[in-house]
């Protein structure tokens, strides 16, 4: 792949980010199903990263996470770390273990969401905010809800990744 | 594997580990991270103008599929004016009656006085763990950590938690980490206004610590205290829905209603400063 390929590749991956961001905190935070919105950012994080392989994936993961440490609540450089490591262990979980295919960003995204929900469920227990059992049933509907924007996102960043490799080898 | 991680791996985890420090540090110290704040800045007129055109569909939506609904509380409301203007032509005698009394014991007037700062709110919550809103006045209009935020009918938002240049996050009254000191309206009882985990997710919260012998009933209005001298009181939270027993069935707590309308809120207002004598 050519440098300017490689540019064209990764300026539409972010443009794609910019629409899911806003898709997340200007139009879903409106519309709340079984009382939860959808987490997009770290569905992106992860679908790039299976798509992609594990040194972008943890590229990407980093620029994801900072976005996310800014425009989500009281993070405080959790969500970048977390989502630098997420975006390298998924690359890596795809490429040696699973089929860098929509089952293979499935199975990644419900890991990823297990992670980031599980070290959100043990600083919630720790300072005492809600019983476990609640804590585990948002958590649930959280990652019920964004699965199933796997789907459209796949499809979108696939989409960019499928077109750029095919421009490139021609 | 370990080629890939020797190679590049590590310098990215390396990188993430120094900006995750950075952030949590600069958060730590400074009250806003600096990124938080640039994205802040960068986003607050676009999001302003977002909000605008989200503000203008829902009233459409509420004018084409609301409009019996509309119609119905338009006349409940009439109806409750007109209860009120004889309330309140019936209270101005005790208000004079009051203002002579005031005079002859020689009493301060009871009164009090807020400086304002008005906002927009540019964004609504973006995490199921908390609620939150954005604001459009920062730190540049004089607003701090630990104000409280009213609508247009002087009911209490929530508080200020983090200000950036021309931006602030507030924690909504719902929010798990509300804790001030409320009273009952009707009996001037103390008792502790708190967010819940689970009630937040009904847009609910509670009074909790009830003094035993509380008389309290549904319906209920709630004011923030003022005891400690951090909030305003006579701030009105909401009204009481129900009365129940906690998990130790030996404390009774109150799960209130909010009177602001938290998911429909447009122009907030951020008390700087106050004067209270009551």
């Amino acid at each position: 792949m050519t440098s300017p390929d490689f540019f064209r590749k990764w300026t539409a991956y972010a443009l794609a980010l910019i629409a899911v961001l806003c898709l997340e905190c200007f139009i879903m935070n409106r519309l709340p199903v079984w009382g939860v919105t959808p987490r997009l950012l770290p569905l992106a994080a992860v679908i790039v990263a299976v798509l992609e392989g594990p040194l972008s994936g943890a590229g990407f993961g980093l620029a994801v996470g900072i976005l996310a440490d800014a425009v989500y609540p009281g993070l405080a450089g959790g969500m970048t770390l977390i989502l630098t490591f997420l975006g390298l262990g998924m690359g890596l979980l795809c490429r040696y273990f699973l089929h860098q295919n929509y089952l293979g960003c499935l199975i990644c995204s419900i890991l990823a969401f297990f992670t980031i929900d599980l070290i959100r469920i043990m600083f919630d227990l720790l300072t005492h905010v809600a019983s476990l059992s609640t804590l585990c049933f948002l958590a649930f509907r959280e990652l019920s809800w964004s699965l199933v924007f796997t789907v459209p996102l796949y499809w979108l960043f696939r989409a960019i990744h499928r077109r750029i490799s095919r421009s490139a080898n021609l | 594997m370990k080629d890939f991680m020797k190679h590049n791996g590590i310098l990215i985890l390396i990188v993430a580990v120094l900006l995750a420090a950075i952030t949590f540090v600069c958060s730590l110290f400074a009250g806003t991270d600096p990124l938080s704040n640039a994205v802040g800045v960068l986003t607050t007129p676009f999001r302003s103008g977002l909000n605008t055109v989200a503000g203008w569909v829902d009233d459409v939506n509420g004018y084409l599929f609301d409009y019996d609904t509309l119609k119905t509380e338009n006349e409940a409301l009439k109806q409750q004016v007109a209860d009120l203007e004889e309330q309140a032509r019936a209270g101005e005698d005790a208000s004079e009656e009051n203002t002579r009394l005031r005079e002859l014991l020689n009493l301060r007037e009871k009164h009090s006085s807020f400086d304002l700062e008005s906002a927009m709110v540019t964004a609504r919550s973006t995490s199921n763990w908390s609620s939150t809103l954005t604001i459009s006045a920062g730190s540049d209009y004089g607003v701090e950590v630990d104000q409280c935020v009213i609508d247009e009918y002087g009911n209490l938002v929530g508080i200020v938690s983090e200000v950036g240049t021309n931006w602030a996050t507030v924690n909504t009254v719902i929010d798990t980490y509300t804790e001030l000191g409320g009273s009952i309206a009707r009996t001037n009882s103390a008792a502790i206004i708190e967010g819940d985990f689970t009630l937040m997710q009904q847009g609910k919260l509670k009074l909790s610590y009830l003094p035993e012998d509380t008389q309290i009933i549904s319906g209920d209005q709630i004011l923030t205290s003022g005891k400690g001298g951090v909030y305003p009181s006579g701030l009105v939270v909401g009204s009481v829905e129900e009365i129940l027993d906690d998990a130790s069935n030996l404390n009774r707590y109150a799960v209130i209603a909010p009177s602001a309308d938290l998911d429909h809120l447009v122009q907030v207002f951020v008390i700087k400063d106050f004067d209270i004598v009551s």
